[in-house]
Order: C-alpha cells, then structure tokens, then sequence
C-alpha cells in the first residue's frame, strides 16, 4: 500500500545546519514591528463602527485619529492595517470612468412645467417621460414627480406590458420570479 | 425606583398562604364573584396588567377586583360548605413534593425563596382563577422587572437601533417565545390537567379556559379598540402610541370578546394561539417576580443577568431594508458627510458566468461599508446595508446602566450617549 | 417605515451566564430477594443519602422491581432518558454508574470533531478569498 499524495504547504521540519527558519505560516507580522497583528483576509464585521459614524464623544475616535495621522505622514505606512476603516488615500479605489455625481440642476421653470403638463396630456404616446425628460433637460424622476398620465393611458401601458409578459415561456418566467426573490433575501441581508 | 418601597407596594405577595383556614375560605367558582366584578369593573379597568385572551363571560371575573384585596378568612361561602374540589393543589402539599424542592434547587434559587410560592407560580390563572392562588401577580412583577433590565441594557448598548428593531430585540429577548425556551431549559414539566390532585412541581394550565397576557403598565387607550377595527396605527408611531406591551404590539384588540376575524389568515393573531408559551412564559416571570419580592433588587437583577440578558441574539440579523441606497445617502446628508459613493474594491470573473464584485461604500476618504456581490448593482446595495447596520449598530462598549447607580457605594450616573432618531421613519 | 425587523429568538447555552442539571429525575430500581441487587440494596443503604444530599437539583426516586436486576434511569431536561443495569456490582461501582447519569446531558452519545462549537461570530472572522493580500503560492 503506497501513502497518498500530500500536498505540503510549508517545508518539513528538517534537521541539520542548513534547515530553513521554519515558516510555518504565512508571515503574522511584515515591517520591523512586530506588534502590529496583519488583519485577517476576512469582510470586516458590521460590528467595527467606521470612523465617520463614532461620535465625537466616543475614546475610539481619537485613538483611530492619532493612527490616521501618523499613517498619512508616512512613519508607519506598512504598519497601516489593508482593510481598516480609515485607509490611507493610495488605498482608496479609484472611481469609474463614467462615474458623475448628480447634481440638480433647478433650471425647470414654472412655465415650462406647465408646457410639460400639456405636451404630456395631449399626447402620452408621443411625449413619453423620456422625450419630456431630453426636452427639458431634466431628470425623469421630475417629469414623473410634475406630470400624471391619464387613467386610459396608464390602462394602455399595463395592457402591453400584461402582453409582453403572456408571451414569456416558463424560463423566463422562472428568472424573473427567482430575480426578485434574490431581490427579497438580499434586502434581508440573508443572501 | 431608588426610594421605592417593596413591601408596601405587593406585600399581599410575600404573605405566604399556608394556613388552611384561609385556604378553605377561598371560592372554589368563579361565578361567584361576577356581580361585584360587574359592579367595580369600572373603577378598576385602569388596573395595570391583565388583559384576558380567549375571554367568556365569566372571565374578567376576580382578578382585577381582588388584584390588592385579601379574601376575608374564616368567613364560608356556599362553595366551601359544599366542599368541592379545589382547583389547583393545597399550598400545605408544596414542601412535601420532590419535584419542586428539585426545581427549586436547580435554579439555584436562595432560601428566603419558600417552595410555597415557586408552587405558587406554576399555577396559572387559567387552572385557578383565585388571585391569591395563582401567579399573575407574581408574573406581572417579574415582567416588568424583566423587561426594565432588558430594555435598559439594549438601549445603553446599542443607542442608535432603530424602534422596531429594538421592539423585536426586546421581543428576542423577553417575549413569549423565547420565556418559553427557558422554561424548558429549566427542565418544567406541566401537568396533563390542573386540579386539586397533581403534583404541586408541575405547570399547570388549561388551554380552554381564559388566562392573562402581560401588558405594561397603564391603561389601554379607548381609541386603540376602533383604530384596530378600522387598521390603523398599524405604523411605528402608532405601535409605539397604541401598543399595549413592550414589544409595541397592541393585544387589547385580541381581548375584545367578539372581535370579528376577518379571513383565515389573520386567525392566527387574533387568539391566544399558543396556550402553552404563554403559560411558561407566565411562570418564568413568576419566578423573576419571586426573586425580586423575596431576595431584593439586586439578585433579580443578578438572576435576570444570567438566564435571560446571557442569552445570545445577534442583532444584525433582524433588519430588512427596503431602500437603503437612498437610505444611507439621506443619513450622510443629515450628518453633514460626503455624498457616498460606491467603488469597486476587486472583482473576478467579469466576463465568466459567476462574476464577484467587492464594493466599498465611501464617503470622502472614508469608508463606510463593503461587500461582495454577484453583480455590481446587488453589491452595492449589499454595502450599503452593510454600512447602514455598521450605522445603526454602534455600541459605545461596556457602559454602565441607570439600575447601576441603584447600589450603596454607586458613582454618580454618567449620561449614556443617546443618539437623535431614525434616519428615514 | 424603511426598516422592517424580522423575528428571532435569542438562544441559550447552559453554562453562559447560568447552569443548569440537565438530570432531572433518577429512577432507582431494585429488588429485596435477589442476588443481583445485593450490591444496589448496599449502595441504597450507605451511598445514597449522602448523594441524594449533595445533589438536591435531582429528584431522586426508589421503588421495588422484584425479579429483575437493579436499574438506574436518568430522565434528563431535553426528554431522553438513559438507563443503566447495574446488576451484580458493587456499591461502589453503582455510585459511579450514578456519577454518569448525573454527569450525562441526555443527548446522544457523538464524536466532537471539532475543538469548539461556538454560536458566536469568530474574531477572525470568515476567511473570505477577497480580501488580504493573498498568499504567493
């Protein structure tokens, strides 16, 4: 009976001048400080309150803001734990190239609003939340928040929708429903 | 609370009811006493905790009458000269049973506790109605004492939970569910019927006959009855108006004789569903009561520590978000904070067909919150959740509690840090 | 309302905070005229006060079985029981049989694997592969 193939993570034990500094584990501690324990690759707990949301009154703030300090001036970059909750701004992700803050603009004036309410109850069809929104150069949620579809219009809508979903197959069908339960147990924080 | 005085708020409580003069006195119906019931029912309908499930007509009976009133001894009534039964054990029996003493010992209980009221409190209102006899009064002390503890150490805990949250904490804590698990803990067995022949160590209750649920402190409001019948109040506010137990749950609406159900699926909240639970859960208080009369604040304090606060419930658990994108940009907002922004910590497999994303949450240079995630929408939002709980959640560590600055030698009470509100209510 | 709770029910570990016998009940069985039970009549006659004594959490119960052998049961807190036939041995040998029930909690017998069982949150944390510098293999 032959042994099973194992597979070694660290050298064994070995006897004689030459034996390696026995690296059991990768290494707890990096720089010449020993005392700073490397955190753990695990998702930080919801327990760890981030240094914004401590109140000025809390003892942690200060300790953290002493650490921050020092390890924005570089004394002790290494000691700086990976995912702590002040990182250090070359930690910090950069942001997406299409990534923009929204920023209201206010350039919708009373008239116009009342010019959006007409176009919309004229005609929903031709003047659907979109176009109002490209014409007016608003968000659609405002469109949405000003104008109110009429009741037939809103039939007509859900009436196609309705259509659209009755030619679904059981596939996708099935996908949406599982989509929307994921929705649900992500909401409860159980997925 | 500092300067209140005991013995003479339930010193009715710590009379031990041995004497079997006073025992045969005691009606053996509860019919008897429906007149004066009737008659006092209005001035006492402010009376503090007893609200009846399941009730009949002869329900409302003695309990809140005779809440503070002692029977008269040696006068007989028409029940002790016919000499029925009595409906729960002779409290003489109670040193003599080897269940109870055991009991007894098992919780480590001291010995200015007697075994007369441990037997005292497996007697529930629903196998004898008597008051002195049964243990709603000794339940209604241990609840509020229960509770008190409860909510005092998750609100210095935890400052910024929000109200529902810590109404099912509470619930999690001190509620019937989980009174019951400990009742079975501590190894109580109930008897198959209640009557005059059981064994005084077991609980005993009748799932049939109405029985008392603990409500706080106060008078229901008038309006609760109408604003249950027409749904309303059914939000936060309204539970915390209008709801009759510190759970913020309004049971008065449950008590109404005839209050019509309306489909099947509300049945299940409307009765006294689960006899049972409520009957251990009722005992557990008693005992917490027994503790509290008997042996002083402190070793209730010290015994609510170690059987119930002991217990482990992990908040972040109960929450169940609804917008919390929008939630967190709101909080951030009121705290004068930089907008949060999401950023893509990691990511692998993007173009395979189980992608992970790792999104942090940031506000400036800070970082809120982080998760991962299958896609980069249901990441974000994961950490957001993730920073919103990191949010509500914040505990200031060990603090100490108002009921510390109860002792002799105690420091002077530091205010604990109360946070402003909910984010969105 | 943005933030609905879900109920949940906090649990219990006996031995956090406080503890509880998880033996109940102790049936004591025996019998006058046989031999088997000459060693249990012994151990009711000298052991059994004095462990009746320093066990007062435990409701103890003697009763007759004539013409079988002595046996102890255990009724425990979460409903099993577990019985002992301690025929033929010696009091001192049936007051450690006692020690067993007493010290049993009634669950079934199974190997522990692991060095802790823990309902809490390890410090650590859950190793995740997304978070660390890694490890250069």
């Amino acid at each position: 009976m032959e042994a099973r193939p194992v597979l070694l993570l660290h050298p064994p034990h070995q006897e004689g001048p030459e034996a390696p500094a026995a690296p059991i584990f990768p290494r707890l501690w990096r720089g010449s400080r020993p005392h700073h324990l490397q955190p753990p690759s695990a998702a930080p707990s919801v327990y760890h309150t981030p240094f914004k949301f401590l109140p000025p009154s809390d003892p942690r703030r200060q300790a953290q803001l002493s650490s921050l300090l020092r390890g924005s001036t570089g004394l002790a970059p290494t000691a700086a734990p990976t995912n702590s909750t002040t990182p250090t701004e070359r930690e910090i992700p950069a942001l997406g190239e299409n990534h923009q803050v929204p920023v209201p603009k206010f350039n919708v004036t009373r008239e116009q609003v009342a010019e959006m309410r007409a176009l919309r109850a004229a005609d929903p069809t031709k003047w659907s939340v979109v176009r109002l929104a490209e014409k007016f150069e608003c968000s659609k949620l405002f469109v949405m928040i000003c104008c109110k579809a009429s009741a037939e219009h809103q039939a007509r809508e859900r009436e196609r929708k309705e259509a659209i979903k009755a030619r679904w197959g059981p596939i996708r069908s099935q996908a949406r429903e599982d989509r929307k339960k994921r929705r649900t147990l992500l909401l409860r924080g159980e997925l | 609370m500092k300067r209140l005085r005991l013995d003479r708020v339930a010193s009715q409580l710590l009379a031990a009811t041995t004497s079997p003069a006073a025992r045969l006195s005691r009606p053996s119906s509860i019919s008897r006493s429906i007149p004066q019931t009737c008659r006092h029912a209005s001035l006492y309908n402010t009376q503090p905790c007893q609200r009846r499930h399941q009730s009949t007509a002869a329900s409302q009976a003695p309990l809140e009458e005779e809440l503070f009133l002692e029977p008269q001894d040696g006068e007989p009534t028409p029940e002790t000269l016919r000499g029925g039964p009595l409906p729960s054990p002779h409290p003489s029996r109670a040193a003599s049973s080897a269940k109870l003493a055991a009991l007894h010992a098992r919780l480590s209980l001291s010995s200015k506790i007697p075994v007369e009221t441990l037997a005292r409190a497996l007697v529930d209102p629903s196998a004898d109605a008597h008051p002195k006899y049964n243990n709603a009064n000794l339940a209604y002390v241990g609840s509020t004492v229960l509770h008190y503890y409860a909510s005092e150490s998750l609100i210095a805990r935890y400052p910024r939970l929000p109200m529902s949250i810590l109404f099912t904490a509470m619930k999690g804590y001190a509620g019937n569910p989980a009174l019951h698990q400990v009742a079975r803990a501590w190894g109580v067995e109930s008897a198959a019927a209640p009557g005059e022949e059981v064994d005084p160590g077991l609980l005993q209750f009748d799932p049939m006959k109405p029985t008392v649920v603990m409500n706080k402190w106060g008078y229901v409001r008038a309006e609760t009855i109408e604003s249950q019948k027409f749904k309303s109040g059914k939000g936060l506010s309204g539970r915390v108006v209008y709801g009759s137990n510190p759970f913020g749950e309004s049971s008065a609406a449950k008590a109404l004789p005839n209050f019509e159900v309306d489909d099947g699926r509300n049945t299940k909240t409307m009765l006294l569903q689960n006899a049972p639970a409520n009957a251990h859960a009722n005992f557990v208080r008693a005992v917490i009561g027994a503790v509290h009369m008997h042996c002083g604040r402190d070793a209730s304090k010290n015994f609510v520590k170690s059987h119930f606060l002991s217990r482990t419930l992990d908040l972040s658990n109960l929450f169940e978000f609804e917008l919390p994108t929008r939630e967190l940009a709101r909080l951030c907002a009121r705290e004068n904070f930089e907008a949060p922004v999401a950023r893509l910590e990691s990511e692998t497999g993007r173009l395979s067909r189980t992608p992970v994303f790792v999104v942090g949450i940031y506000s400036g240079r800070d970082k809120l919150g982080e998760a991962p995630g299958p896609d980069l929408d249901s990441a974000r939002v994961a950490a957001s959740i993730n920073a919103l709980k990191a949010w509500y959640l914040y505990s200031p560590g060990q603090v100490s509690v108002p009921s510390d600055t109860f002792a002799e030698d105690a420091a002077p009470w530091k205010p604990a840090y109360v946070d402003i509100g909910e984010i969105i209510s | 309302m943005t933030i609905r709770a879900l109920e949940k029910i906090s649990v219990g570990q006996n031995g956090i905070g406080s503890f509880i016998l998880q033996c109940k009940r102790l049936d004591i069985h025996y019998c006058d005229h046989s031999g088997s039970s000459r060693g249990m009549n012994a151990f009711i006659k000298t052991h059994l006060s004095k462990f009746a004594q320093t066990h007062p959490a435990i409701e103890f119960a003697v009763s007759p079985r004539p013409r079988k052998h002595p046996v102890m049961i255990g009724h425990y807190i979460n409903g099993r029981q577990k019985s002992i036939c301690v025929a033929n041995m010696e009091p001192s040998q049936i007051l450690k049989k006692a020690e067993l029930l007493r010290d049993a909690s009634g669950d079934k017998v199974k190997r522990v694997n692991k060095p802790v069982t823990s309902v809490n949150e390890s410090v650590r944390g859950i190793w995740s592969p997304y978070h660390g510098n890694g490890m250069a293999v």
